[in-house]
């Protein structure tokens, strides 16, 4: 289990982290969300001890992370970095080694993650001769080499295609299954909604959001309406209080409706306008519990005037 | 699974370098390069200035039977160009040889008693001892056969022409070009690493200063194992020639051109290292390193001009105690002679007090500037960003 408690940690003036605190269990999928410049990346590395927090602290299995701890974690950073010139299999070996393993186990792994991978052939070319997927694939492949307790990765599905997404998605999925504790960021929320079990939503240093995907859903108060009134355009909400519209596709509007809303007396005005085709209650994606969360803590405020 | 040590990370680190660095085409051809340049620039002309002109050699007074015969034999099986007359006494002989009409003049006595004496003005040349020594040698069978004839320099050489002066020379030329040109390697490697953001993977479990240290020590064995295939293709080639004789003080010169190279590579490049962690992108990377360029030229150009002239002065005192000259100084203050042993001492100590120093500084820097991206930073900002 993965503890971050009351993590706070400035560069000059600008605070990157504000007292953030989120825990990480073993075995599920922990979707690290927030906004650019939300503090996604700095909370990572001081995970990794790459950034000194100013104030709270980083716990694995209850204990406060130190550099031998470490040694069973993987990282992906965000901006990807190997040795350009350096040949695959030689890189697996050489960070599996600096995680402990012997220089045989560690050649051993990091052949069976290149075959896993479908990059045997590749193993002994350099990896700027590799595609970006490629190179992507051998970056994870170094998270992984070590049989890591813990897999931090930052925004790992940026950049791949389906097929790498898939496949990614599958490797992050089966390490859960294996006990692992996996934290990984994305902006691809909809992915998130469907690859994790749980999220972390940070926004402006501070954790706004946590838990369960679907604990979230059913915890939030607003609820979502589908609703398609035949020739109508939706001009049938006028006078409607209590009621945003999301959306607007024709007949079709998507709305955000507050819980003191009576959902019989809106389907009544519905159906007094024309023939009602769908009249479907929804839970809120992930992204709107996304935007939600994020904008309530930081009410109408113009971009960059932070 | 197993912790790693720091030893351990400090060792992987090292060893990448070499296992990397060692099989490219650019140190391979770096190294097949500088030793033909070394037997283009020094070997061979020792060889062809003794090889071209003719040695004038006379036999002094009554000479023991066959001498003159074995000579010409082993000038004719060396292949040297031997003058060979003969003078009627030691007084004649020196006469001739200050006058310059002689190379040297050989006395052996008729008996054999002795292997007799080599009379010459300042030193006797690589050929010249190879002909007369092994001449004397072959004619005197017996168990005293193999002393050679004593050489008897009429103007003993000054302190300032002797081949040690050129040997110290010379290696100081040559620890400047490996301090350089490998420093530059640490230099480059750091801000590669930076570039290509993988030194965020490597730092997730090396510490910074293990970093930089397994590099310097990495690139420093590649650069001492291309100095020592130098030093030991020159001495092989001038011993198996026989041609280039060497001064008794040789491997006294070679310990210490050693010795002093570690220190300064691990000074110099330990600078470059940290500095190099200011640069955001290789083109960068020479102006960072700047400070660090200059004070090495200063010390060279100051150790050449300076210490050589007068190697017991004041500035060459100084400069003994400065651990960014002293790796040139100190070479030169003991080829010359002018320097007491307590002085070598202390100056090793000041040197690895400073290259710890510069480690613990340097690393600091370096992990407060390695993970910063966008533009140059400026060493205060590295150093109070330290995380």
């Amino acid at each position: 289990m993965l503890e971050i408690r009351g993590l706070t940690k400035r560069y000059g003036a600008v605070t990157a982290l504000d007292d953030a605190t989120f825990t990480a269990h073993r075995g599920r999928l922990v979707g690290f969300l927030g906004p650019n410049g939300a503090g996604k990346t700095t909370a990572m590395r001081c995970v990794f001890g790459l950034a000194a927090p100013d104030a709270g602290d980083v716990r694995w299995d209850g204990t406060v992370v130190d550099a031998r701890a470490r040694l069973q974690f993987g990282y992906m950073p965000e901006q990807r970095g190997l040795y350009p010139r350096m040949r695959v299999a030689d890189q697996l070996s050489y960070f599996g080694q600096h995680h402990g393993l012997s220089g045989r186990e560690a050649r051993a792994r990091g052949m069976a993650w290149l075959e896993r991978f479908g990059l045997t052939d590749r193993a002994r070319s350099k990896l700027e001769d590799l595609s970006h997927g490629n190179q992507q694939r051998v970056q994870l492949a170094t998270a992984l080499v070590h049989d890591p307790e813990l897999l931090v990765l930052d925004e790992p599905f940026s950049g791949l295609d389906p097929i790498g997404i898939a496949t990614m998605a599958e490797v992050l999925r089966e390490r859960a299954r294996a006990g692992v504790g996996v934290v990984f960021s994305s902006h691809q929320l909809d992915l998130v909604e469907e690859v994790c079990e749980d999220v972390v939503i940070i926004s402006r240093g501070h954790v706004v959001a946590e838990g369960g995907i679907d604990e979230l859903k059913a915890r939030s108060g607003r609820r979502h309406l589908d609703v398609e009134v035949m020739g109508t355009g939706g001009g049938w909400l006028d006078g409607q209080n209590h009621l945003t519209v999301l959306e607007r596709d024709g007949d079709r509007v998507r709305l955000l409706v507050d819980d003191t809303v009576a959902l019989d007396a809106l389907l009544a005005a519905a159906r007094a306008a024309g023939e009602v085709r769908r009249f479907s209650y929804e839970p809120p994606k992930l992204s709107e519990l996304f935007m939600e969360a994020v904008t309530a803590e930081q009410p109408i405020r113009r971009e960059g005037a932070a | 699974m197993s912790n790693v040590s720091r030893p351990r990370a400090i060792r992987l680190v090292a060893q990448r370098e070499v296992m990397e660095r060692g099989r490219s085409k650019g140190y391979v051809l770096s190294l097949a390069f500088t030793v033909v340049l070394m037997l283009v620039g020094f070997i061979l002309p020792a060889m062809l200035v003794n090889q071209q002109s003719t040695l004038h050699l006379a036999l002094v007074g009554a000479t023991p039977e066959g001498l003159e015969a074995s000579l010409v034999a082993t000038s004719g099986s060396l292949g040297v160009a031997l003058d060979l007359s003969s003078v009627p006494d030691r007084a004649a002989a020196e006469t001739a040889v200050r006058a310059g009409d002689l190379d040297a003049a050989l006395i052996v006595p008729v008996d054999l008693s002795s292997a007799g004496q080599l009379i010459v003005l300042e030193d006797a040349g690589g050929a010249l001892q190879a002909v007369v020594n092994q001449a004397v040698i072959g004619l005197r069978a017996g168990p005293a056969a193999s002393e050679a004839p004593v050489v008897n320099a009429l103007k003993p050489p000054t302190a300032e022409s002797t081949t040690a002066i050129i040997f110290a020379n010379a290696g100081i030329i040559l620890m400047f070009i490996g301090i350089f040109s490998y420093g530059s390697w640490v230099l480059t490697g750091v801000v590669e690493e930076k570039q290509s953001r993988v030194v965020e993977v490597v730092l997730s479990t090396v510490r910074p200063r293990d970093l930089l240290m397994g590099k310097v020590l990495g690139i420093g064995l590649l650069a001492l194992a291309q100095l020592v295939v130098l030093v030991a293709v020159g001495i092989g080639f001038a011993t198996a020639t026989g041609r280039v004789v060497l001064p008794p003080t040789t491997l006294g010169a070679v310990v210490q051109l050693l010795t002093w190279f570690i220190l300064g590579f691990a000074l110099y490049s330990t600078a470059m290292g940290f500095l190099g962690s200011l640069a955001s992108r290789t083109e960068e990377a020479s102006t960072a390193s700047m400070p660090v360029t200059l004070t090495a030229t200063t010390a060279y150009i100051l150790s050449i001009v300076v210490v050589t002239q007068d190697p017991s002065g004041l500035l060459a005192h100084i400069m003994t105690f400065f651990p960014p000259a002293a790796p040139m100084v100190v070479p030169l203050r003991v080829a010359l002679d002018a320097i007491e042993p307590w002085e070598i001492v202390v100056s090793i100590g000041l040197m690895l007090a400073a290259i710890w120093a510069l480690f613990v500084v340097g690393a600091r820097v370096y992990s407060g500037a390695v993970l910063q991206t966008g533009s140059r930073m400026r060493l205060r900002d590295a150093w109070r960003a330290r995380s």
